[in-house]
């Protein structure tokens, strides 16, 4: 935090320690969670959406600590 | 799309300043709209206003005889008598004895409608109470200290808001038969105040972060200590926010109904859950219903129009400031 | 930012404290700003902590066994993810979440549409429209439960105002009009409540949205010669989108978790027609009184909310930069 000189040009962390590509990321699977949830086709997907979901919450809890 | 219209035809006429054909064309629009939204209420009143026979007639009575039979049967308990027990009966005491009689009935006690409504204030002003004053007290932690962690506490706290209410009600109906707080005005009040709490402590700290710290810092220069300068110089200036934050509180706390109908069943039962439960005889007595709810909404109204510079504050948790 | 400031504050303080020894400045000088901070955050943060986030784990907890509330001296058994698989297939609760689907995507797709409509017509700044907002507002502040209730007598086939006005509009008998009572209607005879009740809500953040677009880029369009049309889906909606999005999410995460209004409408049925997830789950904890199934029901719908949360914390956050 302290140490910020001057900003790269290229960014210095690769896109997964990024914040905004992985938080993208973890609403989108977040939605992908609640279309399995609420989709009437496949028990087997609403069976995994509960996983899903909870892969996506924690992942946001997670990243939205990563720097921009 | 009208104002569109209009105003690319007239290019002097900017888009930002609508022609007055559109104006007049929007407000008929938004008057039917408000005016079609307003019959269910307009129908409550109505009814409570209806003698039974009347509000269940068809077509729906527009034009009636006002009766004060709803609010009648609303606070009493009535007992069918025979008219010979009625006849020989004194003359009445007042207009709820002598409307009850007309349909061979005499009142044999309140009804319970008094006791739950006085629940329901007790538990909305003393869960306002102490929501809005945690809420200050945290707030300005949040507004003026360096608290670790701080995004992750308010989001904390702002995510315990979001809680599905019967998912929480399964451990808190254990929880509270444990510690004896089931249907009790005390839990009730405790549980509004951890819901109503986060919503507090959003919207204060927005109206704290408003007040400039120069004003606490004077304070400080001027033989101050932090807490006073809390107390003399932050809440007066916050006062307005701190009242439209009650009256939120209050809103929500009077409304609720999902852990009401579920913890609470006698002593310490709410308003919202026992106005559905009001029956005369065969089924639903709808006046009394409607006079209930008009009573109940009453005060709702009166802060809706109170409130509505902040209302939109309130609704997006501080976030959006107008 | 903070931190300088609090050794500034400091500074200031003990600059005061010794220009001005009074005291009772002195008195509470001892508290430093950083045990104020914590007195201050600490009772909220320990209400809450007792009435949802102590009540959380242990529902967490309880879905791993076989606890019934309504024998609490049976033998508890750790049944690990049993409870979960059998939420997770079964035909039942997964019908349930696509009857919420069905509620949550019809209410937000009329309340988004017809609220921003209603937002665009009163955006057009004619004569008395604050009045006619505050009014449009006021069925979002009432209890969907108290008023909800009410509904059942509007949508009563044989003697309600709704069945009359519909067939009055629409040549059908009103004893066809069983919004209740019939499979097909009564899904949306809810739909219609909560439009009624929350277009207000989407209505006004809408509004907001609108305010936000600063006039020069209109201005700019229509130097540009825009059509009016093209300003609309180029500058309008991209503008207020982050607004919409705001209110989009907030009704999701409200109408997801729905529980009073339906409750009181039609209980969840007839059948289990509008049976939503949160009466699902009532009847499965506190009439079934499988406590350890439904509380992995219940942790399934708290993920399900939380994770919709933090995206509307995220779009809260971007509106608030506006």
């Amino acid at each position: 935090m302290t140490d910020h000189t001057l900003a790269p040009k290229k960014p210095r962390r690769p896109f997964f320690l990024r914040r905004g590509p992985m938080e993208a990321l973890a609403v989108a699977l977040i939605a992908l969670g609640f279309l399995m949830l609420f989709q009437p086709f496949a028990l087997v997907l609403y069976t995994y959406s509960f996983i899903t979901l909870l892969a996506g919450t924690l992942m946001f809890t997670i990243v939205s600590k990563f720097p921009e | 799309m009208s104002s569109a219209k209009t105003s690319s035809v007239t290019a002097a006429h900017s888009v930002v300043e609508p022609s007055p054909a559109s104006r007049r064309i929007a407000g008929a629009l938004v008057i039917l709209y408000a005016l079609v939204t307003l019959v269910p209420l307009a129908w409550i009143f109505l009814t409570s206003i209806k003698s039974p026979p009347d509000s269940i007639s068809y077509p729906p009575k527009i034009l009636f005889t006002p009766s004060l039979e709803g609010y009648c049967n609303l606070f009493t308990t009535r007992t069918r008598q025979t008219p010979d027990y009625i006849a020989a009966l004194p003359p009445p005491s007042g207009v709820c004895d002598a409307v009850t009689r007309e349909r061979n009935m005499v009142i044999a006690g309140p009804s319970n409608f008094l006791p739950r409504f006085t629940n329901s204030l007790i538990i909305a002003f003393g869960s306002t109470f102490l929501a809005v004053s945690l809420g200050t007290l945290a707030a300005y932690g949040f507004s003026r200290f360096k608290v670790p962690l701080a995004d992750d506490l308010l989001f904390f706290i702002l995510s315990t808001r979001m809680m599905p209410p019967i998912a929480v009600a399964i451990p808190i109906y254990l929880m509270y038969r444990q510690l004896g707080l089931s249907d009790t005005a005390l839990g009730m009040m405790l549980l509004y105040t951890a819901v109503n709490v986060s919503l507090a402590v959003w919207l204060l700290k927005g109206f704290i972060d408003e007040i400039p710290r120069e004003y606490e810092e004077a304070a400080m220069i001027d033989g101050y200590t932090r807490l006073q300068a809390f107390f003399k110089v932050v809440l007066p200036q916050a006062t307005t926010g701190i009242a439209a934050t009650a009256i939120f509180c209050l809103i929500f706390a009077w409304n609720e109904y999902a852990f009401a109908s579920l913890l609470t069943s006698g002593s310490a039962q709410t308003a919202p859950p026992f106005i559905p439960t009001i029956i005369g005889e065969g089924g639903q007595d709808w006046p009394a219903v409607a006079a209930g709810t008009t009573i109940f909404l009453v005060p709702i109204l009166v802060f809706t129009i109170l409130l509505r510079k902040q209302l939109l504050r309130g609704i997006t948790f501080g976030a959006v400031r107008k | 930012m903070t931190a300088s400031h609090d050794t500034f504050s400091d500074k200031m303080a003990d600059a005061a404290v010794r220009a001005t020894p009074e005291p009772l400045a002195t008195r509470v000088r001892g508290l430093s700003d950083r045990a104020i901070a914590w007195l201050f955050i600490a009772p909220t943060i320990a209400l809450l902590l007792a009435i949802n986030i102590f009540p959380l784990f242990w529902a967490i907890w309880l879905s791993f066994t076989n606890f019934r509330a309504n024998r609490p001296n049976a033998a508890v058994r750790n049944v690990g993810l049993d409870n979960y698989s059998r939420i997770l297939n079964d035909p039942d609760i997964w019908a349930s979440m696509q009857t919420t689907a069905h509620f949550v995507f019809w209410t937000i797709l009329l309340q988004t549409v017809i609220g921003f409509a209603l937002a665009w017509l009163i955006d057009r700044k004619f004569r008395g429209h604050a009045f006619w907002t505050t009014l449009i507002l006021i069925p979002m502040m009432l209890s969907p439960a108290v008023v909800g209730n009410f509904w059942r007598f509007l949508y009563e086939p044989q003697i309600g105002l709704f069945a009359y006005a519909v067939s009055f509009v629409s040549g059908i008998p009103t004893s066809d009009i069983q919004m209740l009572g019939n499979v097909h209607l009564a899904p949306w005879a809810i739909i219609i409540v909560d439009t009624w009740m929350w277009t207000p809500y989407v209505m006004l953040i809408c509004l907001a949205g609108l305010r936000s677009i600063p006039d020069y880029i209109y201005e700019a369009a229509e130097v540009d010669r825009a059509s009016p049309w093209r300003q609309f889906w180029s500058i309008t909606v991209p503008m207020a989108l982050p607004f919409i999005m705001l209110a989009v999410l907030f009704r999701g995460i409200e109408n997801f978790k729905m529980f009073d209004m339906v409750n009181l409408l039609t209980g969840g049925g007839p059948g289990s027609t509008t049976e939503v997830a949160s009466i699902a789950l009532k009847r499965d904890a506190f009439e079934a009184w499988a406590t350890g199934r439904s509380s992995a029901f219940a942790i399934v719908l708290f993920v399900a909310v939380f994770g919709l949360a933090n995206i509307y914390v995220k779009a809260l956050n971007k509106v608030k930069q506006r």
